[in-house]
């Protein structure tokens, strides 16, 4: 392991040891506010309510059968509104006037109330799980898009008169330059776009659906059983981190070419 | 330059002290913020009329509604937040069972207003003729699907033997599309909405086939034991507008213009039929009776769901002790 390394897995370790204490005080004030509060269950379960509905939730099937529905939305979303929006983005980049031409409807794409449209889209394509998919890669759009154009605008003129002097072909440049350069900017937008894509699906489950983490909230709400609305709303937390992790993760392992500098990845 | 403000002045500062005035002490009117589940509508004539026509402010209230889609009124007015929300009987026994201290206090609708709609040329005119379809349902929670399982059940039927589409509130669209055979609905809202549109609809009313406690006034055991005359004026200034509104519906239709925004603009046909189709639930008897029946059968229909663990004390979830 290379000095840069050490230092770099030295550094991390606080960090998660300062996440994890803050993580504790944070559940034992939540623990002391549910019980000095005298707040009814309904209102603020404790979080040891929370954590045996968890287990219910675990050993019925319940919670993995809608996380797995989610997560497939989120994945399958993500994979369209990424690639849609990346391979758009590429030529939007090149062409000024394309760009200027679309750009009403791309600022449109954003502004659109998901939540207002979504019942639109539950009309036109059904309750199933094409309108979620198609919701999330809505919201992913936007971001992924921006970031898109901005990466590959933001290679630098001299490294791309230098692939023109080695006679590089359209290909070469992009396969060896752009993606390269654009790396950065591109990652960051799947990082917003992975926990958007999250509440794209919840979004979707929670004005139509059958099954999903949003379908859970709203059944549990329907019971007032308050404990299973934060499993679930924490489940999907948990899942919007992780799918932040794994970028993250990616992030490192395709721009390890870049400095070693520690402010270069921010956690 | 002062003398030309000077009289002037004088007969401003008189106006304004004589607009003011010298009240005599009157008690001052208890605030009710009062949720009711939906946004304005006909359907709550009754408040209009009872605002309209005073009853609340002679029984010493100031009512606001809250037509908040979002707001649980079950949930605030258990946690104590507010003393009244208008909700279906479901929900009480839903919120008891979480250990939510809510108490019906007023029946409002005779019989449960859901119902399934589909087009005539489906010939679904039975509970029984359901079976094999693929019906469309807002959820597969709430009142709705409470109502139709409480349809299913009267006809010997499981969830099972029908499809069920989650869609939303899109039933119309959903029905006009042929995109499920029939759809679950609120009597009142859908079907008319259907006719209005030229589509033709046979309508199956859970009303027809099962017994259960609807829409009503609920407050909570503490407002109760601390303030029960609250809760009586409360509760008998209601159930007068509801008798004005039931009465008088060309009246009452007219007074809804000033409380809902845009009915003046809305097909009054369509509008006027919404009206007399939620006034016919209107019909408890004594007025704001509660039928221990229909509570008894609403319990059955939630333990068969498995939506209540055990039988609930059902004295403690609804009470006619302010109705008299």
């Amino acid at each position: 392991m290379d000095e840069a390394s050490k230092i770099k897995k030295s550094v991390r370790f606080p960090n998660l040891l300062s996440a994890g204490f803050s993580l504790l005080l944070a559940l034992l004030l939540w623990e002391l506010l549910s019980w000095l509060g005298n707040i009814p269950a309904f209102m603020l379960p404790s979080p040891g309510a929370v954590w045996e509905r968890f287990l219910r939730a675990l050993q019925d099937g319940s919670l993995l059968r809608n996380s797995a529905v989610t997560l497939f939305e989120v994945l399958a979303g993500l994979t369209l509104g990424v690639s849609t929006a990346a391979g758009l983005g590429y030529r939007l980049a090149k062409s000024v006037r394309l760009e200027r031409a679309l750009s009403p409807y791309i600022v449109a794409s954003q502004s659109i109330p998901v939540v207002a449209i979504a019942p639109l889209l539950i009309i036109w394509f059904g309750p199933g799980l094409l309108s979620k998919v198609l919701i999330c890669a809505l919201i992913v759009f936007f971001p992924v898009l921006i970031n898109t154009i901005v990466g590959m605008r933001s290679v630098p003129d001299d490294l791309r008169d230098l692939m023109r002097s080695l006679g590089a072909t359209r290909w070469q440049t992009f396969r060896y330059l752009e993606i390269h350069a654009a790396l950065p900017v591109l990652l960051g937008g799947l990082r917003i776009g992975a926990t958007l894509a999250v509440i794209g699906a919840v979004v979707g489950e929670f004005v139509a659906s059958d099954r999903g983490l949003g379908f859970l909230v709203n059944v549990a709400r329907g019971l007032y059983d308050t404990s299973l609305v934060f499993v679930a709303v924490l489940t999907l937390v948990a899942m919007a981190l992780g799918l932040y992790g794994l970028v993250v993760l990616l992030e490192t392992r395709l721009l390890s070419w870049q400095q070693p500098e520690e402010g270069n990845v921010i956690r | 330059m002062k003398q030309k403000f000077f009289i002037p002045l004088i007969l401003f500062s008189l106006i304004l002290t004589s607009c003011t005035g010298i009240k005599p002490t009157a008690t001052p009117l208890t605030q009710i913020r009062l949720p009711v589940g939906y946004i304005p509508n006909v359907q709550f004539a009754p408040f209009y009329v009872a605002m309209e026509k005073g009853y609340y402010k002679e029984a010493g209230f100031d009512l606001q509604l809250d037509y908040s889609m979002e707001t649980s009124g079950t949930t605030l007015v258990g946690a104590g937040e507010l003393q009244f929300a208008v909700v279906s009987g479901e929900q009480v026994l839903l919120g008891r069972e979480q250990g939510l201290p809510v108490v019906y206090a007023m029946a409002w609708y005779k019989d449960f207003p859901v119902a399934v709609v589909a087009k005539q040329e489906q010939g679904l005119r039975t509970p029984a003729d359901l079976a094999g379809k693929r019906i469309g349902i807002p959820g597969l929670y709430g009142a709705s699907y409470i109502g139709f399982r409480a349809l299913l059940s009267a006809a010997g039927l499981q969830e099972s033997d029908v499809t069920l589409d989650s869609i939303g509130f899109t039933q119309v669209e959903a029905i006009a599309a042929d995109q499920v055979q029939a759809a679950v609905v609120y009597i009142a809202n859908e079907p008319i909405q259907l006719r209005s549109k030229g589509i033709a609809v046979d309508v199956i009313p859970v009303a027809d086939y099962a017994h259960l406690a609807a829409n009503g006034l609920i407050t909570n055991e503490k407002t109760i034991r601390e303030n029960p005359d609250l809760v009586r004026r409360f509760v008998k200034a209601t159930l007068r507008g509801i008798e004005t509104a039931r009465l008088n519906p060309d009246e009452t239709y007219e007074i809804c213009k000033k409380y809902v925004e845009a009915l003046a603009q809305a097909d009054e046909a369509v509008q006027k039929e919404v009206l007399v189709t939620s006034i016919a639930f209107w019909n408890t008897d004594p007025p704001g009776a509660s039928d221990p029946q229909a509570w008894e059968n609403m319990q059955e229909v939630l333990l068969e769901m498995g939506l209540l663990r055990a039988p609930l004390d059902l004295s403690k979830a609804y009470t006619n002790e302010f109705i008299k």
